[in-house]
């Protein structure tokens, strides 16, 4: 019966890294260390750290998980909150991760995140929202709303997703702390971001109409 | 999927529990660390994140600002019980003991942003236990969910959220342990009553010896050790009682003492200050004498604070020194300080 119950439980947690794992990228934006990203929306557009993509760089490459690769422009950034966004420069059908809405975690919360520590790809680390916090910048946001997370995160897990029990990404992993605080930055401020920058979401062209000679 | 959500709101559930008997408690320099609600109106916290004898403040889990004050401390086993000036606290309820591997969550609110906490599961429970500060913790948990700053004094939960024990990084020589719930209650009751736990020293300095096999038989139990007194301190409780040195300390207060935490043990409470019947074995045979252990004298907190290394099991042939100012060991290159 225990045993049942964790391989049930086992079995729950591969199926949501599974459902998240296809979003997964590896962003090679600066000349030292990749970090990850995330597939943010099936036209293409990726979210990532900025300091994942070096500010003499308007273009980075994107490896996704199946091992394609693109070029990738980059569409914006906010220095700020770490956050940038690029759009793959290609067209195609992309394996968009779903986003969960970081406003309603809770402390206590099982959380995971995905990246590429130390190179190492896909590497998963499991953990719990530790504390719902604020950063202090010297921005003009002066304050915005953070995630800390026990998971364990290294260099490579920046630009990372935070996922939580359902697989949906609610964060952004971006910076670690003495060595065991780990800091995501929530989805909500992606998603206002993203939508500041006036991006049309790409419209789905209708699709010609062949008249098939029969 | 859904085994995996509801394990997560468990979680969180667990969390929203113990957030409401979790407190801030401002009673040091540096930032504030955490307490936990003991009865409506006392916290106990960890003793090394209260360095004022005056006003602490204490933020309670709906915001509420409010002082206490200190209504006992035991440095020995680092627990302090603050008494709340006004407002009520909502009492943590304890939860059955820690079990190695069992989920447990650290909790800790240094911060006026809300709790915090971490997961990890109990990698240890072992004991007893010397805290280096004198006192001897009966049992101690070790954990591996990450102590976060401020986390001194504040809860260890299962996941229903009851209390498993009191966090503490003031113990182990920097590592961070947690003190069983029931042990610490049971602290915290002496605290509120007596406002500190009595430790007793006897000021002798002993060593763990077999026990000659005539004496063994004669004893009519089992015991096999004893502790050689191999020296003693002046004008001690033990020398005003006529003990001397070759004698070998069998029995305190009616309990077989085989080791020196047996001893250590016994010097707790109240024996301190009464006369208290103590079985040695002098040329061998047994003979009772009594003795009145003396309150021991915390050492000043500059001098505590080296002392809070951890210490582990003493190996054979060192022995230690129940003296004026707390238990220390030596060895054969004199005593350890």
């Amino acid at each position: 019966m225990m045993s049942n119950l964790n391989g049930t439980l086992s079995a729950a947690l591969a199926a949501a890294v599974d459902a998240v794992r296809p979003s997964l990228a590896v962003v090679e934006g600066r000349r030292m260390g990749a970090g990850a990203g995330v597939m943010w929306r099936a036209d293409g557009l990726v979210l990532t750290n900025n300091h994942v993509v070096s500010s003499r760089r308007d273009h980075a490459r994107v490896t996704l998980a199946d091992d394609r690769q693109f070029r990738a422009r980059v569409l914006g950034r906010d220095p700020e909150v770490d956050l940038a966004v690029l759009q793959i420069e290609a067209e195609g059908e992309f394996p968009a991760a779903s986003i969960g809405e970081s406003a309603r975690l809770r402390v206590g919360e099982l959380v995971f995140a995905i990246g590429h520590p130390w190179g190492l790809r896909d590497t998963v680390t499991g953990g719990i929202v530790s504390h719902l916090t604020t950063a202090h910048t010297d921005g003009p946001r002066r304050a915005f709303p953070v995630i800390r997370t026990d998971a364990r995160l290294a260099p490579g897990n920046s630009g990372g997703p935070l996922v939580n029990a359902a697989g949906e990404v609610v964060g952004l992993n971006a910076m670690i702390f003495g060595g065991d605080q780990g800091i995501a930055i929530p989805s909500d401020l992606a998603v206002e971001f993203i939508a500041g920058l006036g991006l049309a979401q790409a419209e789905k062209e209708a699709a010609p109409v062949h008249a098939e000679w029969l | 999927m859904s085994i995996f959500k509801d394990l997560s709101n468990a979680m969180a559930d667990a969390v929203e529990t113990a957030a409401g008997y979790t407190v801030l408690v401002n009673g040091r320099q540096r930032f504030p660390a955490s307490g936990i609600a003991f009865d409506k109106d006392h916290i106990l916290t960890a003793d090394h994140v209260v360095e004022t004898d005056e006003e602490v403040g204490i933020t309670l889990p709906d915001g509420t600002e409010t002082s206490a004050t200190v209504a006992g401390r035991d440095p020995g086993s680092d627990l302090a019980l603050l008494k709340l000036a006004k407002g009520k606290a909502s009492p943590a309820e304890t939860g059955a003991p820690a079990r190695v591997g069992q989920l447990v969550l650290a909790l800790g609110r240094p911060s006026s942003e809300g709790i915090q906490a971490s997961l990890g599961v109990v990698s240890a429970i072992h004991g007893p236990a010397h805290t280096g500060r004198g006192g001897l913790l009966e049992q101690v948990i070790r954990t591996d969910a990450i102590p976060y700053p401020g986390f001194s004094g504040g809860p260890l939960v299962d996941a229903e959220g009851k209390l498993v024990g009191l966090n503490t990084s003031g113990l182990g020589g920097g590592q961070s342990i947690a003190i069983p719930a029931g042990l610490a209650w049971r602290i915290a009751a002496e605290l509120k009553e007596h406002g500190g736990v009595k430790r007793g020293y006897l000021g002798i300095r002993s060593q763990l010896v077999d026990l000659p096999n005539a004496a063994r038989k004669s004893l009519g139990r089992a015991q096999e050790r004893g502790l050689l007194v191999m020296g003693l301190e002046d004008d001690s409780p033990a020398e005003a009682a006529g003990l001397t040195i070759g004698d070998i300390l069998i029995g305190f207060n009616g309990q077989p003492v085989e080791d020196h935490d047996a001893l250590l043990a016994a010097l707790t409470g109240e024996v301190v200050g009464k006369p208290t019947p103590v079985e040695i074995l002098r040329g061998g045979k047994p003979e009772t004498v009594t003795v009145t252990a003396a309150e021991r004298v915390e050492a000043p907190r500059r001098e505590r604070r080296r002392r809070m290394m951890w210490r582990g099991p003493m190996p054979r042939g060192f022995g230690r020194h129940f003296g004026r100012r707390g238990p220390r060991h030596f060895g054969p290159e004199g005593d350890d300080e």
